[in-house]
């Protein structure tokens, strides 16, 4: 689902009483399937309203959010709507901007990154981790090829070359005890 | 590690830390705190867990905590055992955080002896560690709160990632985790006027600069807390450092503005300040929260610069916690109504700075 704002005067298909200010539409690759015209209170009901104040850092993140709120076009449908770890939803990561689980860090990456950029002007940790020897291994399953394909890609796109070649380096590692 | 169990009494705090008023520049910074924000892989975090994970997180992270070999002697004390006003002691003791305070979730709180580490259980994280150090003392904070996350992590399966660092709740904390904050005590400032531009300047590098007590960006009593916002692409250091050069440069103004404020004819209008408010500790009957703060802010500048005597810093300290509606509530074990809290308040900072009539 998409959420626009409209300019004709509806009445909401909801409750039929308060004047409609958003269209919902249904999208299907990219094309209209359906809308429905409601009001405010009608769309935070089906889950779509504007997103409400996110609860954390307001002084700065109220800014920093701005750009998550803006209506999207199909760019939602190029990934993930949901996490598979914890189930949060994107619409609901938008609007609270907290993430569910640490997997979420994967599923909602391309939302991720830009917010990243805005609260950090960063997108890639340069401090201190676990050492490797005595502590729980870090989560590594099927997905880790794809994800490091897919950080290097973005690494490139983003002309981030020092991070791309790091990227480029961990990918033959893994491609090397994937084969082993 | 021991645990408080239900129907203990809670402990009777001896003395924060920050109260002792010792450690570099503690004339202007009260006080230092490292907090470091920790998750488990696993578990969804603390926000999206439900009642039956939760506990058994809870459970899984005090068991682990229990086991020897930390480099910190921890208690805990499990937040459900305790009811709502010791739970505001805790707040005002920046043991706990408010939503911990108000958190429905199995959750808890270690603390060591002298209330300089406080690792909270199940907040926004699964795990806050945090450390507190007396004055000015980054590097010192540091190096305590990474030992006991050092041991931490080699019981804990941590989440982190080479590509984000330690992944938290919010992405605001992704990375480092850290937060290293400062506690300032800025009269000088306040009373020339200059405060705005001197926040400013720690602005300019990426610091939040907040009031201490107060809601909003009113600073009630003009302590303030300044403290790193940007937790990735920058590494533990660098982020002292960018703290450590606003700080530094904020209580170097501090003190040219002090300095100003007892030169020529400022220092009759300062001197009147800092009497009038020790008068009023001396005599008044009626103290809200917001005066008190107030007055005790005077009491401390005057001490500090030779303006007032009869009372020591720590004692002023000790009356900043005291005065508040826990402690005061605690102190004369019942539930107070707010008219009444204000006429012990009053009574109370005369006994604590021993200015009893």
């Amino acid at each position: 689902m998409a959420r626009l704002r409209d300019t004709a005067m509806n009445y909401c298909d909801a409750c039929q009483k308060a004047i409609a200010t958003i269209v919902v539409m249904d999208l299907t690759e990219g094309a209209v399937t359906g809308s429905q015209h409601v009001c405010q209170a009608c769309a935070e009901q089906l889950g779509v309203g504007a997103p409400k104040a996110p609860k954390f850092s307001p002084e700065i993140l109220e800014d920093l959010l701005g750009g998550l709120k803006q209506p999207r076009k199909a760019v939602a449908h190029t990934h993930l709507d949901s996490c598979p770890g914890c189930g949060l939803s994107v619409v609901d990561f938008r609007s609270k901007g907290r993430l569910g689980c640490p997997r979420c860090y994967d599923a909602f990456r391309a939302e991720l990154m830009p917010l990243l950029q805005r609260i950090h002007e960063a997108q890639l940790h340069t401090g201190r981790l676990p050492a490797v020897i005595g502590t729980p291994p870090a989560p590594i399953d099927g997905r880790s090829l794809t994800d490091v394909r897919r950080r290097l890609e973005d690494a490139v796109r983003g002309e981030r070359y020092e991070e791309a070649a790091r990227l480029r380096d961990e990918l033959r590692k893994l491609e090397r005890g994937a084969a082993t | 590690m021991s645990k408080s169990r239900k129907g203990d009494k809670s402990p009777e705090w001896k003395s924060g830390t920050w109260l002792a008023a010792t450690g570099p520049e503690h004339d202007i910074a009260i006080c230092t705190r490292v907090r470091l924000a920790r998750n488990l892989q696993g578990f969804p975090f603390a926000p999206r867990l439900d009642d039956a994970p939760s506990r058994q997180l809870y459970d899984f992270i005090t068991g682990r905590l229990r086991q020897s070999g930390l480099p910190e002697p921890l208690q805990l004390l499990d937040l459900e055992s305790i009811d709502e006003l010791e739970r505001s002691v805790l707040v005002e003791r920046h043991l706990i955080s408010r939503e911990l305070a108000g958190s429905k979730r199995p959750s808890g709180v270690a603390v060591d002896a002298d209330e300089s580490v406080a690792v909270m259980i199940n907040e926004e994280d699964h795990l806050r560690i945090q450390v507190f150090a007396s004055g000015l003392q980054t590097e010192a904070a540091w190096r305590r709160a990474e030992r006991l996350d050092d041991a931490l992590l080699q019981r804990l399966p941590v989440a982190w990632s080479e590509e984000f660092g330690f992944l938290t709740s919010c992405p605001t904390n992704t990375g480092t985790g850290m937060r290293l904050s400062v506690m300032l005590h800025l009269p000088g400032l306040v009373w020339s006027e200059d405060i705005d531009k001197a926040t400013n300047t720690a602005q300019k590098i990426h610091l939040a600069v907040r009031g201490l007590y107060g809601e909003g960006s009113r600073a009630l009593g003009d302590f303030y807390q300044v403290s790193n916002q940007v937790t990735l692409g920058r590494d533990e250091q660098q982020i002292q450092a960018d703290v450590l050069l606003a700080v530094g440069r904020i209580v170097q103004w501090e003190r040219e503005v002090r300095t100003a404020l007892l030169r020529g004819s400022a220092r009759v209008r300062t001197l009147d300040r800092v009497q009038r408010a020790l008068g009023t500790i001396e005599r008044a009957q009626i103290l809200t929260s917001e005066e008190a703060l107030g007055c005790l802010s005077a009491l401390r500048f005057g001490r500090e610069e030779g303006l007032a005597e009869g009372f020591d810093i720590p004692a002023v300290n000790r009356a900043l916690l005291l005065s508040q509606p826990g402690h005061l509530q605690r102190h004369t074990r019942e539930l107070l109504r707010p008219e009444e809290r204000d006429q012990r308040r009053a009574q109370l900072l005369r006994e604590v700075l021993g200015l009893s009539r």
